[in-house]
């Protein structure tokens, strides 16, 4: 019988199958509860959450209690976003638990958006104001309702920043009075740095 | 070997991909002639296909994918409106396949001439690629005949409707214009794609003549009776623009090149020195060979969980070729139609349950060289029907949904072939 390259790499790459377990690949990336009604995520948000875009947050490790708040403030309104309302009572009608739970289960990379190190370096100045709730790590605290903040994409954290100070995101929310009231405190000029150094913190 | 590198490993792996790797050439059909394991063809490698071949990948990397594109790399038609105003180039939004093969998907860079639903096999001229599941993503295609004499024309007159070469070749005219000449713009009678595609053109087109060459106007010649996206918004952005004649129920039905001169089906004749008409459109030519299109013989009906063809089994359409849902013929609605149509191909060949989901509609306009527009729809099914959820609108334009325009463009790219 007469056996080709490829048909002998065939029998290697079975081989190599058996040996290091194929049926591990079975269970995809997809399998998880959730995981196909968050598909539609993707197209902004990036893969399994883990967007690339300075605007557009990264939700790939986002707790879940901070998941579904905001998804329920940007159906009611309460977060204005003509993008996120018609997707966020998408998510509240296609099971928001467990698209929260995949996100949360979702391990964050960083975001890549490159910033300017400059900036990153007046923020750091600056950035002691805000470890007061969200810890010197940036972490933040579940128990207090305090997300983590580090390596968020920084387009939107400036602009989180912004809308907290304007008071237009989720207006007369009582849990944002202290936050909103700090945010008022920062001039403008100061906005983009901050963003800048919580996006660059690892 | 550690689990990532493993994983790395099994990723890459696919029996012909890597017999093929060693022995250092490209795929070709012969080598797919006969099938060992289980095995989907895509057919286009679009916003749809491209996005169909890497989740069935992700979805199950046991299952072989081999995507038929004949081009060789990937043209995004959003945001190549921008290439007409000089606001970006071509090559910014142009991509190879790269990212698919890494994922595992075998690229053949070939036409599909036919397909044998019974024998369930793909003919590539004289060679055939057998599959479980087809998905077929072909597109649009022109129907030449409806305008007289652009059939003959089709080298001369430019759709700039499939982006590449004529996106270039149109934005090259527009600047060889002389200023105090006339664009005239037609737009085809619904359903076409990309529905504000040709109001999002006028914008820049009008943007562009504007701020070089003051003189000149853009005639837009509508089949339609008016704008039929996102209307009031661009009725707004259109106040900037005084240079624009915007003329609706004015179908185009001749053209004759060497005249300058485009007929309406009321009989007005228009003159012109730079020409864009975007003829009507069906479904890309393979849905029509090989009978994937309904009565209309324009476009294909599907299931709408599965997005299985109701005309034949194991074939699955997705994209612009599709009709039946309440969905706009746009690339983020391709792609969610690829994520849903591979899972479901992925959970029937492992006689799993096919999840429920619904498609999504995230669609930016620009309306000059910094701001930008957006609808946004979301859909759930309903009754095993995609049904809408919301319409949202943009309250106005701004440079902020610029931004938010190119990081969507970023991320669905990326989601598509990175």
């Amino acid at each position: 019988m007469r056996v080709s390259t490829s048909g002998w790499l065939v029998v290697l790459v079975t081989l190599a199958m058996l040996i290091f377990g194929a049926g591990t690949v079975l269970a995809g990336p997809l399998d998880m509860p959730g995981a196909p009604q968050a598909m539609v995520c993707s197209a902004c948000h990036g893969f399994a959450g883990q967007s690339r875009s300075s605007t557009i947050p990264i939700l790939a490790g986002m707790a879940p209690w901070y998941f579904k708040k905001a998804i329920q403030d940007y159906a009611a309104g309460k977060r204005t976003s003509p993008e996120m309302e018609p997707y966020a009572k998408m998510v509240m009608q296609s099971g928001i638990d467990d698209i929260a739970a995949y996100f949360a289960a979702q391990e964050r990379a960083p975001s890549p958006v490159k910033v300017d190190p400059a900036a990153v370096e007046r923020g750091r100045a600056a950035a002691a104001q805000c470890t007061v709730c969200h810890g010197a790590s940036g972490k933040g605290d579940a128990s207090k309702g305090v997300p983590d903040i580090t390596g968020q994409s920084p387009g939107y954290l400036r602009n989180q920043i912004l809308l907290f100070k304007l008071d237009r995101r989720s207006p007369g929310d009582d849990q944002l009075k202290a936050v909103k009231a700090l945010m008022r405190t920062i001039p403008d000029g100061q906005i983009s740095d901050l963003a800048s150094y919580w996006s660059s913190i690892r | 070997m550690n689990a990532s590198t493993r994983r790395e490993f099994l990723r890459t792996s696919s029996w012909a991909g890597l017999g093929l790797l060693a022995a250092g050439c490209a795929p070709k059909v012969s080598d797919f002639a006969r099938k060992s394991g289980r095995r989907v063809v895509v057919i286009g490698g679009g916003w749809g296909g491209a996005t169909a071949a890497k989740y069935v990948r992700l979805a199950d990397p046991s299952i072989e994918v081999v995507l038929l594109e004949p081009n060789k790399e990937f043209v995004s038609c959003p945001f190549s409106n921008l290439v007409l105003s000089g606001q970006r180039t071509i090559e910014s939004m142009t991509f190879t396949y790269d990212g698919l093969r890494a994922h595992g998907v075998q690229v053949l860079h070939e036409t599909a001439t036919m397909i044998e639903p019974d024998a369930r096999r793909v003919r590539v001229g004289a060679e055939a690629l057998p599959y479980d599941r087809l998905i077929v993503s072909p597109g649009v295609e022109f129907q030449w005949d409806q305008v007289e004499g652009l059939a003959a024309a089709q080298d001369r007159v430019l759709h700039a409707w499939k982006a590449g070469p004529q996106t270039v070749e149109l934005a090259r005219q527009l600047q060889a214009m002389p200023d105090g000449g006339v664009f005239v713009l037609t737009i085809p009678p619904a359903a076409y794609r990309c529905p504000p595609g040709p109001y999002e053109r006028t914008c820049q087109v009008a943007w562009y003549l504007k701020h070089n060459k003051p003189k000149s106007k853009l005639i837009v010649l509508d089949a339609n009776p008016n704008i039929i996206s996102k209307t009031a918004l661009f009725r707004a952005a259109w106040a900037a623009y005084p240079n624009i004649d915007y003329r609706g129920s004015n179908k185009v039905v001749k053209v004759e090149p060497g005249a300058r001169e485009v007929t309406t089906e009321l009989g007005d004749k228009v003159k012109y020195d730079v020409l864009n008409l975007i003829p009507p459109q069906r479904a890309g030519t393979i849905a029509v060979t090989a009978d994937l299109v309904g009565a209309d013989k324009r476009w294909c009906e599907v299931n709408h969980l599965t997005y299985e063809s109701a005309k034949h089994k194991n074939i699955h359409v997705i994209g612009d070729s599709t009709i039946g849902l309440p969905v706009p013929k746009s690339g983020n609605v391709a792609n969610a139609m690829g994520k849903i149509c591979a899972v479901a191909v992925t959970s029937l060949l492992n006689d799993k349950p096919v999840p429920t989901m619904a498609p999504g509609n995230t669609c930016y306009s620009w309306v000059s060289d910094r701001e930008a527009i957006a609808v946004v729809n979301t859909y759930k099914i309903d009754g095993g029907k995609v049904v809408q959820i919301e319409q949202k609108l943009t309250p106005g334009q701004s440079e902020a949904w610029a931004q938010n325009a190119v990081g969507w463009a970023n991320s669905i790219w990326a989601d598509m072939l990175g």
